[in-house]
Order: structure tokens, then sequence, then C-alpha cells
């Protein structure tokens, strides 16, 4: 059963994947394009640093399209369909929602895969300089945690009426609550660094 | 005599303006029972209510011996359901479909399936957004019959297939929901008459087709008095006057005599005709 629910996420949201997957991979190499020489002086190393975390807007960015597109396409179906599908097949609901939220969770692995691997040659291809160190897992594992939080937030939304994601969204009081600490959105804001101190 | 559905004390609101009052209807066990009513009667929302797509706000409802809402699954893993509105994943290929709707269903039966394929000659490879409305369909019923249901309840399901396919198809059914009435009159033996969001009547088929009639009279009396049957209508021509009535039974002519009229003819109505006349009846009172 869960392979099939597997195989028509992937039929409707593939195209997401691949060019999430793609971006994912590129946005770490692009990043260091700037890197030179390990013998650098202490502005041209800000510098560096300053081109880095013009980049690292991206990768929140990119963690949250993908995470948002394919909280939409896992109920799109069946929202066009109201649902009648969905709740005439003989499973309970939970169930039901628990293993498309799953194929959901499964299919943001690629793109996860695809940033430790970008980030590890990047990591790899660029001169780093003197002071300075690398953090491919690390942000490798911050985008993964990162969709995975944003998944789960846009999938519960999006499981709902379009009436009950407005009220969630409109309400200031749980947007500041979902970004600041403890809020699981905190995991946006900070550094999103592949080269740092 | 055992039901394979029975509702009791059904209530249900939706919006400011249609509701479901106090709905009692069982399907007796192993028979074709028809739904009859016109657009917006609550057959549909009946349907739904009674597969656990929608909740009630009192009353009980049991399918198949179990409790809806709390055994839904099991109920559902024993029913067909075509609904009236194409409800299935547009982007999926014919054979996708297939393959995911079958591995919900543990009685799900390929052979049979492939048979039905070959039966309403299918694509397997075209996509459902391609379908036209009578691919559509057929490639519902097929879902719905495959899984090897013990009860099937179409809402509507032969609106667009052709007439060959409409009359195979329609030799499985237990459960048969429509306004089509000259099919119903072919294939059911129970029906029910919704009309409002309530259940007016509910009587085997036969009793249906056979209680209402129209007589014609000649030199009647101004006023009817005390009838035998239910006079729905009078209609005057030519000398003669049709009555429409319901309740009819042989016997009850000698009541002509009685009043000093004369019954010329008994005319038998089709299901049409005689769902048209009992709607009047439950309208009038109210209007």
């Amino acid at each position: 059963m869960f392979r099939m629910i597997l195989f028509t996420q992937w039929k409707w949201s593939r195209l997401a994947v691949l060019l999430g997957t793609l971006a994912a991979f590129l946005l770490p190499i692009l990043s260091v394009q700037h890197a030179g020489s390990r013998e650098v002086t202490p502005w041209e190393a800000r510098m560096l640093l300053t081109s880095i975390q013009s980049w690292s807007v991206l990768y929140p960015t990119l963690a949250t399209a993908i995470a948002l597109t394919l909280a939409l396409m896992a109920w799109s179906a069946d929202h066009r369909g109201r649902h009648v599908y969905a709740l005439s097949l003989p499973v309970p609901r939970w169930h039901y929602a628990l293993q498309r939220f799953g194929a959901g969770a499964v299919l943001l692995i690629p793109p996860a895969i695809a940033l430790l691997i970008g980030a590890l040659v990047a990591a790899a291809l660029a001169t780093i300089p003197h002071g300075l160190q690398t953090y491919p897992v690390a942000l490798a594992a911050r985008f993964a945690l990162a969709m995975a939080v944003a998944y789960a937030v846009f999938f519960a939304i999006s499981a709902g009426t379009t009436r009950t994601a407005g009220y969630v969204l409109s309400i200031p009081f749980i947007g500041d609550r979902l970004l600041l600490w403890p809020g699981p959105l905190e995991i946006f804001s900070g550094r999103w660094m592949l080269i740092d101190v | 005599m055992s039901h394979a559905i029975d509702i009791r004390d059904l209530q249900y609101r939706a919006g400011k303006t249609f509701e479901i009052r106090d709905l009692a209807l069982r399907v007796p066990t192993g028979s074709l029972y028809g739904f009859l009513g016109p657009n917006g009667s609550g057959k549909t929302t009946t349907v739904r209510l009674m597969l656990g797509l929608l909740r009630p706000l009192s009353g009980s409802i049991t399918v198949l011996g179990a409790q809806v809402p709390r055994d839904i699954p099991r109920i559902l893993a024993r029913t067909g359901y075509v609904p009236e509105q194409p409800h299935l994943y547009q982007s999926l290929t014919i054979d996708e479909a297939l393959r995911f709707h079958s591995v919900f269903y543990p009685t799900w039966d390929w052979g049979w399936a492939n048979e039905l394929f070959g039966h309403f000659g299918l694509e397997r490879d075209r996509r459902l957004s391609q379908l036209s409305k009578g691919e559509m369909g057929k490639l519902e019923m097929l879902l719905a019959l495959a899984q090897r249901p013990e009860l099937l309840v179409l809402d509507e399901p032969t609106d667009g297939l052709d007439p060959v396919v409409r009359r195979d198809v329609l030799g499985a059914l237990l459960e048969y929901v429509s306004h089509l009435v000259h099919e119903l009159e072919r294939i059911c033996d129970w029906v029910g008459v919704m009309d409002r969001g309530r259940l007016v009547a509910e009587l085997p088929m036969q009793s249906f087709k056979n209680g209402i009639k129209r007589l014609r009279v000649a030199n009647p009396p101004a006023l009817p008095g005390d009838t035998p049957f239910v006079v729905l209508a009078r209609e005057v021509n030519n000398g003669t006057e049709t009555w429409t009535v319901r309740g009819w039974q042989p016997p009850m002519s000698q009541y002509f005599d009685g009043v000093g009229a004369s019954l010329r003819e008994v005319i038998d109505l089709d299901l049409e005709e005689g769902f048209v006349e009992l709607l009047r009846t439950f309208r009038v009172p109210r209007e």
C-alpha cells in the first residue's frame, strides 16, 4: 500500500523533486566559486565570508520551496476530488494521512543527499583560507531538518481547507511562535554557512 | 429479514437550507434497492452518510452488520462504491489506477478485473484525464466490481455509458441510486423514494408499480367520499373522469357501484408516472 502511495506522490511531484535535487547539488558548489587561495588577507577572508553569506539565504529558501511543493502535491489530487476517493478507501483516515506524509518525507531524501554531496564536492574543490573551516555535513543536516520541519508544517496546513490555512497563517502570534526558539521554524534562522570561522 | 443497510432516526444538516430529518431506511439483504427522488432530495447525501463520508448529527447507521462510523474501514473493504462524480486521480493511467486501487482491497480479483477490462474495451496506458465520460464510468464500475464487494453502492453510475455496457453491468447491482427511473424499473426489487430530505415511501417495486393506477370513471360522484384507495388527482375529459389513485386493488371496483358510478378502465402507470404522482401527493399539503 505504501509503495503505491509513494508511487502516486512521486508521479505528481517528480519534476519538483528532480529540480530541487539538482538545485541542492549545485548550490554549495556555486557558493564557493569565489574561494581563491589559502594565503589571503583578513579583508579578503571577510569578503569570502560575505560572499558565502549572501548565498546562505538560498538554502532555507530552497528547503522551503521543496517542502512546500511536496506538501501541496501530497494533497492536491485529493483536494481536486473533494477527498471522496481517499475517504472511500478502506483504511482509517489517520493511517492514510500518515502514509501520504511518509511518502512525501521519503521524497525529501534525494535533495538532502544531493546537498550533502554538493557540499562535500564544494568543500573538496574550494581552497579555504587559513582560519576558516568547511561544514558540509552540518549544512546538509540543517538543510534536511529544515525541509522536514517545513514539510510537516505545510503538510498539516494543506491537509485542511484553504480557509483553515488562511486562519493559521494570518495570526501573527502563531508566526512568531513558529519562528522563534523553541518554535519549529527556528531552524530557518541563524547561519547557513558552508565556510565559516 | 436481515438488512444489508439499516438507518434509523438519521438527522443531518448542510448549510441553512438542506437537511435530512428522521430518516429510516432498510435495505433487505440480497435485494436490488433503487433510490428515487428529484435532484437535491438527499439521495447522494444519504449514500455519503451511509459510507461514512459525512457525519450525521444523530441517528444510527448499520451497514453489513457493522456500525457507521466506528467500523467504516471494515465496511468499505466489503463495499464497492461508484460516486456521482468521477473521483479518481486524473494524472494516473488506467493501469496505475487499477494497481493503486487493488492494494487496498484484500478481496480484489485480478482475474475478473482483466475480464471486465476486456469487456469494457479500455486501454491500460491511457491517462484518466483523457478518458471520456463513458470510459470513466466503465473504469469506476470496473474498480467497484473487481473488489468482489458484498454491497455495491452506485450513485447514478450509468450516466454516459453506452446501452450495451449499461445493460451488462446493471445485472450485478445490489444497491442502485438513480433518478433514471426507467432503469430502476428494469432491475430493482425494492424502491425508496426521497423528497426534500425525507423518505416518503419504501416498498417492494411490484407494490409501487401496482399500487398506483389511473381509473377512467363514468358518472363520477361530485365528491369521492370515503374511498378504499387514495385519490391523488381527478381530471375531467369528455363526460368521464380520470382518477389517479394510490393503494389500488381489483376488489375495490365495488366502491364505484356503491356511489352510482361505473369503472370503465384501469390503466397501469409506468414507474416514472407513478413516481411523479407519488411526489405530487406528498408535496400538495405543504405547498
